[in-house]
């Protein structure tokens, strides 16, 4: 060996990174230092052995054709943690700080060329078990906050800004696809009352209750939201007043007929509702907004605890 | 007589790469041509001996030229393609619709010369 | 204009990327058993703030894989490869997989970086240059957060070279879009390659 050379071999002995060198009938040819110690084998006993039998963990069908891709194409090919957490059951340098048990891992496939022919293919592997964590950590997070942004802390169900975001994108798909939808809006008769009679924590249980029964009545594709302080919305895709009126005659006499427990109490309360179609010719969603808000004045101004339907 | 040439393709540089590649007895009468329908008007109104052919052109390709030259039993010039589209499907395509012989672009001087040495024309 | 390209310039461009193609397409067409549609490929200079628009237009693009490339003589970028929703049942065939043997997702990213690194390569060979690639990596596979994702992207140029090459494979009816995009100080790089190989001919 050149001085060179034993420099580069060195090298390549001291990178913190897996280099492993396969014939084109995937058997071992040489691996680096890094691998020869995680892999726990001794490079001398198992050189000209299969890859397969040197790692049985490997997806043979798999591994075959992205092998064939790089001699056949004469491309590299790679393999990410993203898709693929590891290919190569490796220990790694953080099993007491990371929960996972083996190295995650990106690997490069590369084509080695002698004499203008593919020969060998040199396969990289990085430990990104750091990456890997880091990222799951931050993804949680990520998820949690963008949940809790969408969501009233209160009643758990969704808050006002993401339920209009709801109806915007509703309201889109229903004018393109020609298809019917309605509001529901109700608010809770004499909440003021009932917070000054049971305090405030009273005012809250009553919202938490009445949030949940509602949440029970409705279907999968109805989005249901606070609209404000004791004012509540429902998105109903795909239906007609008829179906809405249905729906609103049921909450106001399940929300009517339902006791409510509070430090021994049994709260009754009731609500106004309002009942709207969307009309062909309205080209924003908020007019269907003001349509049942409408609808749910003249309940109220009609005596409360019923629905009226916009007309 | 020295044998009439056109050139038919979309691009400057391949057309030149073709004009380079021409021994100096084909360099004499030379027509370019930058689609289909220019190609197919040039065979209207002057005698050519030897087309170079690209195949994919704007307005009509070169599957569409010898379609049309086949149709109408316009035979009487060889055709020669030159095109990037390899694949051997399309090679024997346009071999079925009568061009004399198939040619990878970029065009290479010997194997062009080839061609012209087995149809006759050196 | 530095960056602009000139009519010989734009037209040697145009014929090393559709003989590129041609190759690309006749090695895919080997190595996955069907035949390649060719398009010709549209160039063009694409401005910071209209490449969002440039790229999402009227279609819905569910899902794009960027990856990066570089090479001697500062000629570098980044080949986005975009795909319609409806298409990504077939990649698994299309790729000789066993569709459980892979995600949809590494499905997507396997045959990017063999449409993206098949044809370079052979660009690059054209211009006795050699490419390195970076791994592949998934932007974006949901519905219409495309142009979600660009819009949070603050770009460092102000203008690209943007080549879009149609990939159509018969068999399988699956289609995708390759995005080279060079960004403006690479243009240069490639004007001078483009310019040694026209005064050569």
């Amino acid at each position: 060996m050149s001085g060179l050379e034993t420099y580069c071999a060195e090298i390549t002995d001291k990178l913190n990174c897996g280099i492993l060198l396969l014939d084109v009938d995937l058997k071992l040819v040489m691996w680096n230092q890094f691998l020869e110690v995680h892999a726990n084998k001794k490079l001398a006993e198992i050189a000209g052995q299969s890859i397969f039998s040197i790692f049985p963990e490997l997806p043979q069908r798999w591994f075959e054709r992205k092998i064939t891709s790089v001699v056949q194409l004469g491309t590299p090919s790679f393999c990410s943690w993203e898709q693929r957490h590891h290919l190569f059951e490796l220990p790694h340098t953080r099993p007491i700080t990371t929960g996972s048990e083996f190295m995650a891992q990106n690997c490069t496939f590369s084509p080695i060329k002698r004499n203008n022919k593919i020969e060998h293919i040199c396969i990289l592997i990085e430990d990104v078990t750091d990456v890997c964590y880091y990222q799951s950590m931050l993804k949680k997070t990520m998820n949690d906050l963008a949940l809790s942004n969408r969501i009233d802390g209160l009643t758990q169900i969704f808050n006002r800004k993401h339920w209009e975001d709801c109806l915007a994108q509703e309201f889109a798909k229903a004018r393109r696809h020609d298809h019917k939808i309605s509001l529901i809006m109700f608010d809770l008769d004499h909440f003021k009352l009932l917070n000054d009679k049971y305090g405030h924590q009273g005012g809250d249980r009553v919202l938490i209750d009445i949030a949940e029964n509602v949440t029970s009545m409705l279907r999968l594709g109805d989005i249901f939201g606070r609209y404000g302080g004791e004012e509540f919305a429902i998105i109903l895709p795909e239906t007609d007043i008829k179906g809405a009126s249905e729906l609103a005659d049921r909450l106001q006499k399940s929300i009517n007929q339902a006791d409510i427990i509070f430090q021994k109490n049994c709260i009754k309360t009731s609500v106004s509702i309002g009942v709207a179609e969307l009309d062909k010719a309205e080209s924003h969603y908020e007019s269907l907004i003001s349509k049942a808000d409408i609808a749910l004045y003249k309940a109220k101004s009609s005596g409360r605890n019923q629905f009226c339907v916009y007309e | 007589m020295a044998s009439s040439v056109l050139i038919c393709d979309d691009s400057n540089m391949a057309r030149k790469q073709v004009i380079r590649s021409l021994p100096e007895e084909l360099s004499t009468d030379v027509t370019l041509a930058t689609n289909g329908l220019e190609a197919l008007e040039v065979l209207k109104n002057k005698h050519i001996d030897i087309m170079f052919l690209d195949l994919t052109m704007p307005e009509l390709d070169g599957v569409g030229v010898l379609q049309n030259l086949k149709d109408n039993n316009l035979t009487n010039c060889a055709i020669f393609v030159i095109s990037a589209d390899v694949q051997p499907e399309m090679q024997s395509k346009v071999l079925d619709l009568g061009a004399k012989a198939f040619l990878r672009k970029p065009v290479q001087v010997d194997v062009l010369i080839n061609h012209l040495q087995e149809h006759g024309f050196l | 204009m530095p960056f602009s390209l000139d009519e010989d310039q734009l037209d040697c461009l145009q014929e090393l990327i559709n003989v590129a193609m041609g190759q690309a397409s006749d090695q895919l067409a080997r190595y996955l058993d069907t035949f390649v549609f060719l398009k010709v490929p549209n160039i063009e200079l694409v401005k910071a703030e209209e490449f969002s628009k440039s790229l999402t237009g009227d279609n819905q693009s569910t899902a794009v894989v960027s990856q990066g490339f570089f090479g001697y003589e500062g000629i570098r970028g980044e080949a986005l490869l975009v795909y319609q929703h409806k298409d990504s049942d077939h990649i698994a065939d299309l790729l000789g997989y066993d569709p459980d043997e892979l995600s949809d997702e590494e499905q997507l990213i396997d045959i990017s970086s063999i449409l993206t690194t098949t044809f370079l390569n052979v660009f690059a060979r054209q211009i006795d240059n050699q490419l390195s690639y970076n791994a592949p990596k998934l932007l974006t596979s949901e519905q219409d957060s495309m142009s979600e994702y660009l819009d949070h992207l603050s770009f460092s140029w102000d203008i690209a070279l943007k080549v879009n090459i149609t990939y159509q494979v018969t068999d399988y009816s699956f289609n995708c879009d390759m995005i080279l995009l060079i960004p403006e100080s690479a243009i240069i790089d490639i004007k001078t390659v483009i310019n040694r190989i026209l005064e050569a001919l």
